[in-house]
């Protein structure tokens, strides 16, 4: 976070703060009190929405759990306030793991429906379990007590304050640091998060769980501020307007889920008022004129397209003016304004904002330190045993896809700190042979040894834990990642700090991260990326992209790097970049597998070549005797080297 | 055919394009050379029209098609082969390459004989004729590659736009790509290629362009090129 965001963030907060002593009605208090209570939610929704990409309609029904957890202990038990805060994070932290199940399997439109059925199911349930929830006769709980004395309205509405800004910063800081890179790796590529040795099963599990946490919080914080919970209230309407507030609010920042919340909030509320319409439709209506007029002038969009949001809104203000009663109106004027933010601001508001404003310089992001010594060396060291012995032995691995054998009995010995290559035709088998060895598919039948252990059966990540790490053919990079957030998931093994550690940057934290950074530009430097650490990975050209890919593959200190076509698609000279770069690689004594087509690479780079064809190896050899094997030549050469 | 003059695109705040321009007549083929990032297939996606120029003008045949949405492109006559394999996976290889025909069956383009062109685009890729009842998303990357060039000539197009054609291909198969190009060429296709080996493409190639971070540093004829001591050293490289 740079000066100037933080200059506003917290002159905002102080203002935010200071509000109950700035207005004498109490309506606006407990108002922005409920502002502040669905922003915590939003800062878990989001972690959900925003980051991991996932979808859900449960978050009232967690919610709900928050609150009645607060209901129940106080109800039953007379629970005290500093129990029943973290009570409520845990128990709906719990059922945040179990709505996480289902988003093992399921993904898209199916996990929508899934997480709507289970808010359904809570909702129904708060209902029906009338000897611990009293049914819909609903709670009442007074406000709580600190030390016996019993807190005001403005006394809770600091205490709501407190821990909004305390969600704030925990939030804040997860999402910068591992675990936050983490989800939106699963975002960006689950194949390749896998394979970078970030479990997805894992991550999507903490994911729901922390961000459940946030929703018992606020679930606890609302049912003392209304004093009083029903069923009712969480309902599915609720959990649409909090997917709605992320959304129009902007994902993936802070404020916007401030700015979510305030408007699910207040909206309706102006709504309700026709004065207060008018103002609020003019003030779009100039605030979208201004917005306009910036973007074309810094030849971001086109009058065109700015044509219909500009005449929308300046409608809207005068049909303000000619409406007489604004009752019947209020809910289609509502859905009619979030359809807009939505359909115009796919960013969001902030995002939006953002954009408009944006400086393309990093600068204030870029750190100084970038270290001297070669990142790669700290992988050699993982490369234990001598040059020349087996580091990986296949023996008769099939793997069949209904009746077609796509890898048919194939041996494979790859020694230690040698390149091997493996070519053949198109649908041969190689990214079959490739996706085996990793994990992303069980063989059928054979074996696969890594290093005296079978890595048959074992899951993706935890075969790139042990020490094989591979780039793909049609590359899988984290896209709205920069290039060294890319490495930095890839270095996600080195990191041992928990929770904990995170949300308050010990020194073990802080002393993890900034070796990672370190080591990452160390890593973007190796591949010749260093200028372009802060830039997004799908910004990078096509041959960029593929070298990120080469590094982030480098972080996990691999014995083994498999390599699938990393040439497709570059030039002669970025080629010969190409090629230095494998060298150096060998020569820190990580062994490599190569798939390529381009013959002069392959010729240039391997020590011994095997060849398949209709997923059967045909040949095995030097290069030389590989390019001169008649089966070879005429299976896959063809009559002239191309 | 083809004429692009002063054209700037990029994405976001990013400009990649430095105002280019360029012709490509009828019935010729025309390479465009250049490194990683100089701005090749973002000309290709800005004549296509999946992204937006910022400023300059194209048209084809004479009329603007800059702005247009790629489907309205399309419908000109413009087929685009795009970068990476972009086929249709969810559906059998014979659906995807008449999906290529899409215009000509709803009367956008002129109709022609579509199963006799499905039976030639098939001769043309012997591989595709075997798995044409597979889906397109089980079949190799290189598969894919060359059903998105075969789609692309379903359209009956007055040009195609071929990027990268024989990315990830096997040398058997690149030169059979480019035999195919040269059987396109031959059948009078107006062609703008986009390719890795910069060598081959300018063989095939009447006239050629180089691009040097978004902004043309040399054109001229195939053949000139080829021979042009500096585009030699910098873009052909070894042995292709």
């Amino acid at each position: 976070m740079n000066r100037k965001t933080l200059i506003a963030a917290v002159l905002g907060l102080a203002l935010l703060a200071a509000a109950p002593l700035l207005t004498s009605n109490p309506y606006y208090v407990h108002m922005i009190g409920t502002i502040m209570i669905y922003a915590i939610l939003l800062y878990g929704l989001d972690i959900v929405v925003g980051y991991t990409g996932q979808v859900s309609l449960g978050h009232s029904g967690l919610f709900g759990v928050g609150s009645y957890t607060a209901g129940v202990l106080f109800l039953k038990l007379g629970a005290p306030l500093w129990l029943i805060i973290p009570a409520s994070i845990v128990v709906t932290a719990g059922f945040g793991a179990l709505l996480a199940l289902p988003a093992l399997r399921v993904t898209g439109p199916y996990l929508a429906m899934v997480t709507l059925a289970f808010g359904t199911i809570i909702q129904i349930l708060i209902n029906e379990m009338n000897f611990l929830t009293e049914g819909p006769l609903g709670i009442k709980i007074p406000k709580p007590s600190i030390a016996g004395h019993k807190l005001s309205e403005h006394e809770f509405y600091w205490l709501t304050f407190a821990l909004m800004v305390l969600s704030l910063v925990v939030v804040h800081r997860i999402l910068k640091s591992q675990l936050g890179r983490a989800f939106e790796a699963l975002r960006g590529s689950p194949v390749a998060s896998d394979c970078m040795g970030v479990s997805v099963y894992r991550y999507k599990v903490y994911a729901f769980v922390i961000s459940a946490g946030f929703a018992g919080l606020a679930g606890c914080l609302y049912a003392y501020s209304e004093q009083y919970i029903s069923p009712n209230t969480y309902n599915f309407e609720l959990t649409v307007l909090f997917l709605l507030a992320v959304i129009m609010g902007g994902r993936k920042t802070r404020s916007g889920a401030l700015l979510g919340a305030a408007i699910i909030v207040i909206l309706p509320k102006l709504l309700d008022d026709l004065e207060m319409f008018r103002v609020v439709a003019s003030g779009l209506a100039v605030l979208m004129f201004i917005g306009a007029v910036v973007g074309i002038a810094k030849k971001m969009t086109t009058p065109k397209a700015m044509a219909i949001p500009v005449v929308g809104t300046i409608a809207l203000a005068g049909f303000s003016f000619w409406l007489q009663s604004i009752t019947d109106w209020r809910l289609s004027i509502f859905g009619l304004m979030i359809l807009f933010v939505v359909y115009y601001l796919q960013d969001g508001i902030v995002g939006f904002a953002r954009s408009l404003f944006a400086r393309k310089s990093n600068a204030d992001t870029r750190i100084a330190s970038v270290s001297g010594k070669d990142a790669v060396m700290v992988a050699a060291h993982a490369g234990a045993g001598e040059t020349g012995t087996d580091l990986l032995v296949a023996t008769g691995v099939l793997m069949q896809f209904g009746g077609l054998k796509a890898i048919n009995q194939v041996d494979l010995r790859i020694k230690r700190g040698t390149i091997h290559g493996l070519i053949g035709p198109n649908g041969s088998g190689k990214s079959t042979m490739m996706n085996v060895l990793t994990g992303i598919y069980v063989p059928t039948a054979g074996s696969i040894e890594f290093a005296g252990s079978s890595v048959v059966g074992r899951t993706s990540s935890d075969i790139a834990l042990s020490g094989i790490a591979r780039t793909f053919q049609n590359v899988q990079l984290f896209g709205e990642m920069t290039a060294l957030q890319n490495i930095q998931v890839g270095l996600h093994h080195t990191f041992n700090s928990n929770f904990v550690d995170v949300s308050l940057h010990t020194p073990r934290f802080n002393r993890e991260e900034s070796a990672a950074t370190e080591r990452g530009l160390g890593l973007l430097d190796f591949v010749g990326l260093g200028d372009l650490a802060f830039e997004e990975a799908r910004n990078l050209p096509y041959g960029k992209q593929r070298l990120l890919e080469i590094a982030r593959a480098l972080a996990l200190d691999p014995q083994l790097l498999l390599l699938d076509e990393p040439a497709a698609g570059l030039t002669a000279p970025d080629i010969k970049e190409l090629v230095a770069i494998i060298r150096k690689i060998r020569d820190h004594g990580i062994t490599v597998i190569l798939i390529e087509h381009h013959m002069d690479v392959v010729m240039q780079l391997c020590d011994t070549v095997s060849v398949l064809d209709f997923g059967q190896k045909i040949a095995e050899g030097k290069p030389a005797e590989v390019q001169a094997n008649e089966k070879v030549i005429e299976a896959y050469l063809g009559g002239t080297v191309a | 055919m083809l004429s692009i003059k002063n054209l700037e695109a990029g994405y976001g705040k990013v400009q990649v394009l430095h105002g280019i321009s360029m012709e490509v007549p009828k019935g010729k083929v025309v390479t465009l050379i250049g490194s990683n990032g100089a701005g090749k297939t973002t000309t290709m996606r800005a004549v296509s029209g999946m992204i937006k120029p910022t400023s300059g003008e194209i048209s084809l045949h004479g009329k603007r098609v800059d702005g247009l949405e790629s489907y309205a492109i399309a419908k000109q006559g413009l087929a685009h082969s795009p970068e990476g394999r972009r086929v249709f996976a969810t559906m059998t290889v014979t659906d995807n390459l008449i999906l290529g025909a899409f215009p000509r069956l709803t009367g956008s383009r002129p109709k022609g004989d579509v199963p006799g062109d499905l039976e030639r685009a098939m001769d043309l890729f012997p591989r595709l004729k075997e798995r044409r009842n597979q889906l397109a998303g089980t079949l190799s990357g290189g598969e894919q590659q060359m059903l998105a060039m075969a789609r692309a000539v379903m359209l009956n197009p007055e040009i195609v736009l071929l990027d990268e054609p024989s990315m990830g291909l096997a040398p058997i198969l690149v030169e059979e790509v480019f035999r195919i190009i040269g059987d396109l060429k031959a059948r009078g296709v107006t062609m703008l290629l986009v390719e890795q080996f910069a060598a081959a493409a300018l063989k095939v190639a009447d006239y050629g362009y180089v691009l040097e971070n978004g902004r043309i540093s040399v054109h001229g004829e195939a053949s000139k090129l080829r021979d042009d001591p500096a585009v030699k050293a910098a873009y052909l490289g070894g042995g292709h």
